[in-house]
């Protein structure tokens, strides 16, 4: 009984990590950007929040805010129940990231604990998303290719929201959203590794892939 | 009817029991005095207010090797309570597997405070601050998750979370508050000069004339009552080619906060030397001459000091004098601070 009525209420997001238009095959496979660089994937992570849906007259449907660190290599992270009723849904909004109050607030638990190792030691703040892999075009040690990115300061600020909409006019039970990793090579802002296998702190060029990667998500499916 | 009274009065006994737990674990509060004529702190108590037991537990912390990889350096190794919590005599301090810091470890004193911790006030909560040197492979070189299964194992720590904070859950905020619940009562406000300044003492004329020339010469910067007014600033200390530091830069990504670094407190600069943010002058007359002689004048220096900072060797005497009446023996030597179980503070010790 309990659990029918948990799962009654609840509706499911689902993340799929892709590159391109297919899943997303970590070590083994080799991916080419779009300036055609060849790269290979190790770890993809990223913290979403402040989850928004809309009903269909546009009203906004109550959440609580919670932080959520959708990690390709953790098959439980990629499923977040929300505690909402499946019914109509028109569109869903988030954040990639977290806000400037965590980041400034000491130690947080859980998701956000730094034991997860999403937070910078020696700049305070968390790293909102990071890409992880090998190419040889990079001249970094090991050709590694390192985006870890985030930055919370007004000048710096790499918080992306994201809004997508739901063209289905059915009660909604599961959304699966898609998550490109290429787009994050992709526009506005063509990335090339050769120039910068790196990027570490916040700054100017943390703040162009995350316009980048806020472009990676898009509904492959709503049930 | 005689079932029921039976259940009714297990029922009242677990009660009484529960309630005896929570009251039993509750933790004694712990004041914390701001020094007369001091301002409010910075630091947000409501989030991690201070107790007996969480404060016991910081300064175990504090003083246990576990928080290292090789379990030989706690954050103590550097931190020593006679330098005033910088690391005596290093210009660098040494760090786990032969390894060197890459600053000079800084008095820990009044903190409760501060804004922003380390040289280059990279770091904006005194919780988030043990990250840094657990995790860095030149000073602890540990990670949180091996923290808290070493102590989980050992068969006190458990119990002393649960005094602490009211369950034996031993996780990262925990252990940081509790560090943060020692670092915060490292209050430093009983020099000779404070006493004198509450009116409990006298300088003698070489401290009073050097008190009068540090108004003058230094105190825009290095501020009374904490010695510094917590600003970041190049004082043309040339960089060094090694070390390639630039200081505030790495954290702004501002190239007008090049080579500058935090104002360090003059408080117990008696004990604290080596000086400066890489430890380069070993004895306070460096600094002065650094300050008079040496120094580089480059784009970002201190408009305060383009002309450098001249100083007589008369001015140096009277200053130095003043100086020194910013040791605070009592903090020093406070047993509170002092490695648990200690009821005088330890004999010098050198960790290498
Ligand atoms: C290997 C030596 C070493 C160890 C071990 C060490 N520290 Fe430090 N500490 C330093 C150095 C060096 C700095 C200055 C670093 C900088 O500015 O980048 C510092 C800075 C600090 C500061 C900032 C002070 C200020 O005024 O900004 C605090 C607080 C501190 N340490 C506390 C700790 C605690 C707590 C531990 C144990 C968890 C610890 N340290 C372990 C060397 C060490
Ligand atoms: C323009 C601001 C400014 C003025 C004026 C100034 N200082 Fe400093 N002082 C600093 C800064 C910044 C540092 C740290 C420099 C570094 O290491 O890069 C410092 C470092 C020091 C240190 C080393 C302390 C330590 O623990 O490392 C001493 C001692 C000192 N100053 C004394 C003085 C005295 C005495 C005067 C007056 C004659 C003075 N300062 C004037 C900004 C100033």
């Amino acid at each position: 009984m309990c659990v029918w009525v948990l799962y009654a209420q609840s509706l499911q997001l689902k993340f799929v990590a892709l590159a391109g238009q297919q899943p997303l095959v970590l070590l083994d496979s080799t991916y080419h950007t779009a300036l055609n660089e060849p790269v290979t994937f190790r770890n993809f992570l990223f913290y979403i929040s402040h989850i928004q849906l809309k009903d269909d007259n546009g009203h906004e449907i109550p959440l609580k805010n919670e932080y959520y660190l959708i990690n390709a290599t953790d098959a439980a992270s990629k499923t977040i129940d929300l505690p909402v009723k499946p019914q109509h849904i028109a569109s869903i909004t988030f954040t990639v990231g977290v806000d400037s109050i965590k980041n400034v607030s000491g130690i947080q638990t859980g998701s956000l604990d730094p034991m997860r190792g999403m937070f910078w030691t020696w700049n305070t703040g968390y790293i909102f998303a990071k890409l992880e892999g090998n190419s040889p075009e990079s001249k970094a040690p090991v050709h590694y290719v390192t985006y870890h990115i985030g930055g919370y300061k007004y000048y710096e600020n790499a918080l992306r929201v994201v809004q997508l909409t739901i063209p289905q006019k059915q009660t909604v039970h599961k959304i699966i959203i898609g998550a490109d990793v290429l787009a994050w090579f992709n526009k506005p802002h063509p990335l090339s590794i050769q120039a910068h296998p790196i990027c570490h702190a916040p700054g100017a060029l943390a703040m162009q892939i995350a316009d980048n990667y806020a472009q990676m998500f898009h509904i492959i499916n709503v049930e | 009817m005689k079932w029921q009274i039976t259940i009714m009065i297990i029922v009242l006994l677990v009660i009484m029991a529960t309630g005896f737990t929570i009251h039993s674990s509750k933790p004694t509060p712990l004041v914390f005095k701001i020094p007369p004529g001091w301002p409010q702190p910075t630091y947000n108590f409501k989030e991690n207010p201070l107790t007996v037991q969480g404060f016991e537990l910081g300064r175990k912390l504090f003083y246990d090797g576990k928080l290292s990889k090789d379990g030989n350096f706690p954050c103590s190794s550097c931190h020593q309570q006679f330098a005033a919590f910088a690391t005596y005599d290093h210009n660098l301090s040494h760090g786990y597997d032969n390894s060197l810091t890459t600053r000079n470890a800084p008095a820990l004193q009044n903190l409760a405070w501060q804004k922003a911790f380390m040289w280059d006030g990279g770091i904006n909560h005194l919780d988030a601050q043990p990250l840094a040197p657990i995790t860095a492979p030149n000073e602890m070189a540990e990670s949180i998750e091996n923290i808290i299964k070493k102590l989980n194992d050992s068969p006190e720590y458990p119990v002393l979370f649960k005094q602490a904070f009211g369950s034996k859950e031993i996780n990262t905020k925990r252990i940081m508050q509790a560090l943060s619940q020692f670092e915060l009562m490292l209050v430093s406000s009983n020099s000779k000069y404070d006493k004198v300044m509450r009116g409990e003492a006298s300088f003698n004329l070489p401290e009073r004339l050097g008190y009068a020339i540090f108004k003058e010469k230094c105190a825009s910067c290095h501020k009374e009552p904490f010695f510094t007014d917590f600003s970041y600033r190049n004082t043309g200390l040339p960089v060094d080619d090694v070390l390639q530091d630039m200081g505030r830069m790495k954290i702004t990504g501002n190239s007008a906060d090049s080579l500058k670094f935090k104002v360090p407190s003059l408080r117990n600069v008696a004990v604290t030397e080596p000086y400066g943010h890489d430890g380069r002058f070993f004895f306070l007359i460096n600094v002065f001459d650094h300050y008079r002689k040496s120094m580089v004048v480059g784009p970002t220096t201190d408009s305060l000091l383009r002309n450098r900072l001249p100083l007589s060797n008369y001015e140096i005497g009277q200053l130095t004098a003043f100086l020194y009446t910013l040791t605070d023996s009592s903090f020093l030597k406070d047993p509170r601070f002092a490695p648990p179980g200690y009821t005088i503070t330890p004999p010098f010790m050198h960790v290498h």
